[in-house]
């Protein structure tokens, strides 16, 4: 049984969304039978796992999941927790294990989740088929640019069907040179008492918020971009929104910058890209200051300079543990062909600005508990976020490079955060993938 | 996680005053002296902080940083949380005590450059958020004398979290 949920909570037309979306435990109880256990998630980035053996331990909708290269080096995700009394398998956020034994009774299984045996298979009836004991194994998994994501939802639409428009950035993030991205070390996690939407929305295109919760780092420049550049860049730069609810912020530095800043300069990984990304890619990266977006429903993405010449790729995980809470978990990312010291600038910087003690992060933090704190009450209920800026310039896209997706000028409007809301309205209300692609074509 | 070879432990005299050091600095953070606190650092200084990653025990020992910091990341982290048009997350200031315990300093192969360990607890109270959070955690030191005054050269804290409870770390520990 779903809770009925209230329609009204987005107001298309008056560009408003109720507080209880970010609030309300009815609500979050929805958010995890219509959304989280039933579209793709993301898992984690397979060079987490590279070797046979090798596993994580995550979140996929409301389950506890391993998720395991097996000896024959596919990528598979079990439910972790044992078939007879429940308790988590692996306790463990990351190792590697040819099985796992539970430390309950003893029942074992291999790292493909099959069960081994239960201990006491002697007792069991005669004739019973212990396959059916095996662990549950996460019905559809698909990999793309190294990004593993699962669901628990054997109908949801193909993974490339369900990134569309948004793979094409993602390829340029995550799969732009022969080998593609690795990630730097394990993730920083860190709680907070705030609504998974905040981080979201905070990505896929909330530019108003940079020069006001932000203007330590900014004033400080500490992404090492000179504050004049980024004043320029800010005036080139836009929203894109695809269909299924993602979107994302582009910034570009303008011309005249120097050639050490832009993704296309003539050392480093970047001068792997030609021969790997598509013409347009390339255009798109040419001078990219900055892109931050978010892939429906909970994951974040950074592509961001942090010094001259290096270029940090964060990926960002809004991972809800109840309405008004949720734990963060953030990895950076460089190109598995750069030297070593490369990546250790990358994942150093990445982190001063991005991690769980980044000078960026330090000031969201407290403003989105706060906020979650200010509105989780009945008189705050009655007044409604304001996501007015969208409203002006929602039929008025801008396709000025013909890169795929809506986009829209300028940057700095709520566009394609209220397009996030309004794709999470209809999933609440009942919307499934093919629906919402259905009716997008 | 590189550690300076130690040759016993420093004199008592020694000790005394690595103790009032390490409580004089403690107490500059304490009260959001961030200025006084950066002049206590070598300029080849290394900050770092980590956690633990959950992993079974016997297996090796998993810490990974959060913080891993020059003396120039660390003086824009410094420079932020002094100003208070530059910090949403310590404007109001939060309310911090730190305890500084189970000292062991050793003396080195390099003169005047003392390897010190401490456990290390910080309670922090947000009164704005309800909030009260406790880092506890384990640091690793050199110190060195510099012109008669003892210097922070490097520091790690291993912090006994693997998440971390209380949202981003917003102090220095």
């Amino acid at each position: 049984m779903t809770p009925k949920i209230p329609k009204g909570l987005v107001d298309a037309d008056a560009g408003l969304v109720s507080r209880e979306a970010f609030t309300s435990d009815e609500i979050y109880a929805a958010e995890v039978s219509r959304i989280f256990d039933r579209t793709w998630i993301y898992l984690g980035h397979e060079s987490e796992i590279p070797n046979a053996g090798d596993y994580v331990t995550r979140q996929l909708g409301s389950a506890p999941v391993i998720v395991a290269r097996t000896p024959a080096g596919a990528v598979q995700a079990v439910l972790n927790s044992c078939r007879h009394r429940g308790p988590k398998l692996c306790r463990d956020e990351a190792g590697r294990a040819t099985n796992f034994v539970c430390p309950y009774h003893g029942w074992s299984y291999a790292n493909d989740g099959r069960l081994i045996t239960t201990t006491f298979d002697h007792h069991f009836p005669q004739d019973t088929d212990f396959s059916q004991f095996n662990l549950v194994k996460v019905p559809r998994l698909e990999i793309k640019f190294g990004l593993i994501f699962g669901s628990w939802n054997t109908d949801v639409v193909p993974l490339e069907d369900y990134l569309n428009d948004m793979g094409w950035y993602l390829e340029a993030f995550f799969a732009r040179t022969p080998l593609g991205m690795e990630v730097l070390s394990p993730p920083h996690r860190w709680q907070v008492a705030a609504n998974w939407k905040i981080g979201a929305l905070n990505f896929i295109g909330d530019s108003q918020h940079i020069g006001t919760t932000h203007i330590g780092p900014l004033t400080l420049d500490a992404v090492r971009s000179a504050r004049e550049g980024f004043t320029q860049a800010g005036q080139d730069s836009f929203q894109v929104v695809t269909k299924q609810g993602h979107g994302c912020t582009l910034t570009y530095l303008a011309p005249g910058m120097p050639e050490k800043n832009y993704n296309t300069h003539d050392a480093g990984p970047s001068t792997l890209f030609r021969d790997h990304l598509s013409d347009d890619q390339m255009n798109m990266l040419h001078h990219l200051r900055v892109c931050v977006g978010n892939v429906f429903p909970n994951l974040s993405f950074i592509e961001t300079q942090v010094a001259p010449g290096e270029k940090a790729v964060i990926l960002r995980l809004w991972q809800p543990t109840g309405a008004r809470s949720m734990e963060v978990l953030s990895w950076v990312f460089a190109e598995r062909e750069a030297d070593e010291a490369y990546k250790e600038s990358v994942l150093r910087k990445g982190f001063h600005n991005f991690g769980a003690a980044g000078v960026f992060e330090q000031d969201d933090m407290e403003l989105w508990i706060s906020a979650t704190d200010a509105s989780n009450n009945p008189i705050a209920a009655q007044y409604p976020y304001s996501f007015h800026t969208s409203l002006p310039y929602q039929d008025t896209q801008d396709n000025t490079y013909g890169w795929p997706g809506r986009a829209y000028r300028p940057s700095d409007t709520e566009v394609a955060q209220f397009e996030f809301m309004r794709e999470w309205d209809r999933r609440l209300q009942g919307g499934e993938e093919a629906d919402i692609l259905a009716a997008a074509q | 996680m590189n550690v300076l070879p130690t040759t016993g432990a420093v004199s008592a005299e020694i000790y005394y005053d690595i103790q009032r050091f390490l409580a004089d600095e403690a107490a500059l953070l304490d009260r959001h002296d961030y200025a006084a606190w950066f002049a206590l650092l070598t300029p080849d200084i290394s900050y770092r902080v980590a956690v633990h990653q959950v992993r079974s025990r016997g297996s090796r020992e998993q810490v990974h940083e959060i913080i891993d910091e020059d003396s120039d990341n660390l003086r824009l982290r410094v420079d932020q949380l002094a100003n208070p048009k530059l910090t949403v997350s310590e404007n109001p200031a939060s309310l911090y005590r730190r305890f500084v315990t189970n000292i062991r300093a050793d003396t080195t192969e390099i003169a005047d450059t003392f390897a010190v360990k401490t456990n290390v607890l910080v309670y922090k109270n947000r009164t704005g958020n309800d909030q009260v959070d406790l880092y506890a955690g384990e640091r690793e030191d050199v110190l060195r004398r510099v012109d008669g005054s003892l210097r922070i050269a490097s520091r790690l804290v291993r912090l006994d979290q693997s998440v971390l409870l209380g949202g981003t770390l917003s102090t220095l520990l």
